[in-house]
């Protein structure tokens, strides 16, 4: 007798093969047998009829890792589908780090996941120095599986203290480095995240953005002994420093045998070549044997802003940009000025702003009132009998200028031009930073955007080779063992779902984080079932409390 | 001499949710290549040249903007 048999459902198994009816079998763990009309009864019957039985899908790019500390479900990421999660990228992760340094990596955290400070006071007890110690720490409550990078700014910090933000690094400094990153890769780490972009609270560089090639080059050393993951940022915002990043990426790939990802990758309407010329130089150097993988998102970027900074959505408007940039106080009494009202309101053209602004969307989670969040402006501009500038203006003055608003789908939104792009054998679907820029967008649900936007709408991709993406070829490209497949001797990570619906949801805030800080999340759509290691971990809308989580075991 | 100017400077969404401000240029050789900068860079570099919004930004030398970085 199996401990679970699911039955009778549409078995999509990551190979990327055509989908066939059939079971799932499941004992200790481990998937047993697959087949149509399997003999064996269940100890629990999952009935997947009308539905997809897949592997569970896996997450290459989070920032989960201090959430890991008080949830090990990472939620909503579980109840998306996702059974396996990769944080530590973007060079941060939670060790090694010395007690001393704990204050600074707080900060360059807090920077990039804007996560509450009471997410670091309050929520756990900081029991460890060393990998070892935060893997130790995880372990006994996660739901699902981890496998976690080791950033390359802690381990600079643990060397060299302050200068790790100030300098090259000495030699013996890269030699103690080494032997750093061999210790934490010894204690299961899936690689080496780094990171040419991110900054801390202050705005200065992340200790990795100091290290000289030299230093980058002895690290991969040590991942060549263990034929790990490096990991990085890449000057996203410049196609040719990208591609100069491809190409040192091919070399210390090609020198050290180690697999290579860069993040993000995104397409938007105003630099149409940079995707072709990015995948271009991946192609080229995929054919000298490198292995670089260039990290695409789902979902498209939806653009924020609020009164409180200036932003470039008034880029073309002169007047709202004068007004903008003075200090707060000032730029609230221009605001209130008639005259100046008058004038901003006349800049946006002759109808009064519905075209640029009508369509903007108040935000929830921030000061607005509930009766706006979620309408657009135009809508609410109509109620006031006001044109949608006058409306932005009064609105933002009502609520001290704290009240947010989203213009949706603001870049790599083009279904036609991602869709091929996401179809791409070279291309690795992730990026979906989750647990990160909490209180800025939400990170969850790019799966279910996958299935509802470029299976069922545009039929870029068929639905085995989305899954394939997002679980077979993300566990062989980070060498996770066991995992991604429907196989008998597999992992029984597994999600039965909907194909006809499958989703993500609203984005709404939720005030779920420690000391009830808000984040931005979405809740899954179309997903009935969640097996990680062979327990129901998520089912019909409700977590389950099974810790049946694990460190990844690595190949 | 030749040099390279602004063809063109466009908003676009940017990864952290902010918008980003694409900047094309079109260098000495006749390659045009973009270059993509933040709020703060780039209401930085349009307050040093005198430019009162993007589009003032379209013909213009960068070398000339650059000194704003």
């Amino acid at each position: 007798m199996f401990d679970i048999l699911i039955r009778n459902g549409k078995i999509v198994d990551g190979t990327g093969a055509s989908a066939f009816q059939g079971d799932v079998g499941i004992t200790d763990g481990r998937i047993v047998a697959i087949g149509p009309e399997l003999q064996q009864e269940g100890r629990r019957v999952v009935d997947a009829s009308g539905l997809v039985i897949a592997p569970g899908f896996i997450d290459p790019h989070t920032h989960f890792d201090v959430q890991l500390l008080w949830d090990g479900a990472a939620k909503p990421a579980l109840e998306h589908g996702i059974t396996s999660i990769i944080p530590g990228n973007c060079s941060l992760s939670l060790a090694p780090l010395k007690a001393d340094d704990r204050k600074t990596l707080i900060g360059m955290f807090q920077q990039i996941e804007e996560l509450p400070p009471e997410a670091f006071t309050q929520a756990f007890d900081w029991t460890w120095e060393d990998f070892a110690g935060y893997r130790a720490a995880i372990e006994p409550s996660l739901a699902v599986n981890v496998a976690p990078l080791v950033g390359h700014s802690v381990i600079r910090l643990w060397v060299m203290g302050a200068d790790a933000q100030q300098r090259a690094a000495r030699p013996d400094e890269i030699v103690a480095m080494q032997d750093l990153l061999r210790e934490c890769l010894e204690a299961g780490a899936v690689g080496l995240s780094t990171s040419f972009v991110d900054v801390d609270e202050n705005a200065r560089p992340v200790p990795s953005r100091f290290a000289q090639f030299q230093e980058l080059d002895a690290l991969c050393a040590v991942l060549g002994e263990f034929g790990r993951m490096l990991q990085i940022v890449p000057e996203f915002y410049d196609t040719d420093i990208t591609i100069a990043r491809i190409d040192q990426l091919a070399e210390l790939s090609l020198k050290h045998r180690i697999p290579t990802t860069l993040s993000p990758v995104f397409d938007n309407r105003q630099s149409p070549n940079n995707v072709p010329r990015t995948l271009a130089r991946i192609e080229e150097q995929t054919a000298r044997g490198a292995r670089v993988w260039p990290q695409m998102q789902t979902r498209p970027i939806d653009i924020s802003f609020s009164l409180l900074r200036p932003s470039l959505f008034f880029a073309r408007l002169p007047g709202w940009i004068k007004v903008l940039r003075l200090p707060v106080p000032e730029r609230m009494i221009a605001l209130r000025d008639p005259a100046t009202a008058d004038r901003l309101v006349a800049d946006t053209g002759e109808d009064g702003g519905e075209r640029l602004m009508g369509r903007l969307v108040v935000r929830g989670g921030g000061e607005a009132p509930d009766h706006l969040v979620g309408r657009t402006l135009g809508e609410i501009a109509a109620e006031r009998g006001e044109v949608p500038a006058r409306a932005l203006i009064t609105l933002s003055l009502e609520n001290d200028l704290s009240i947010g608003f989203l213009a949706a789908n603001g870049g790599h939104d083009s279904t036609e031009r991602i869709g091929p792009m996401l179809a791409n054998p070279l291309v690795h679907i992730g990026a979906s930073d989750g647990g990160a820029h909490l209180t800025s967008f939400s990170t969850y649900g790019d799966t279910g955007y996958l299935f509802s936007e470029f299976v069922r709408k545009s039929g870029a991709l068929s639905l085995e080779l989305a899954v394939r993406k997002i679980t077979s070829d993300t566990a062989e490209i980070w060498g996770l063992k066991d995992r991604g497949l429907l196989k008998p001797g597999f992992a029984a990570d597994v999600v039965v779902f909907d194909p006809q619906v499958i989703a993500r949801g609203e984005e709404r805030p939720a005030f779920d984080m420690p000391g009830g800080g808000m984040r931005y999340v979405r809740d899954s759509i179309g997903i009935d079932t969640v097996l990680v290691n062979g327990e129901v971990a998520w089912s019909k809308g409700s977590y389950s409390d099974s810790a049946t989580g694990r460190v990844c075991e690595l190949t | 001499m030749k040099e390279a100017v602004v063809l063109a400077a466009e908003v676009a969404a940017g990864h952290d949710g902010e918008v980003d401000l694409v900047v094309t240029l079109s260098y000495e050789n006749g390659v045009a290549g973009t270059v993509i900068l933040d709020a703060d860079t780039a209401f930085e570099i349009m307050q040093s040249c005198g430019a009162t919004s993007s589009a003032d930004l379209v013909g213009r030398a960068w070398h000339e903007i650059l000194k704003g970085i």
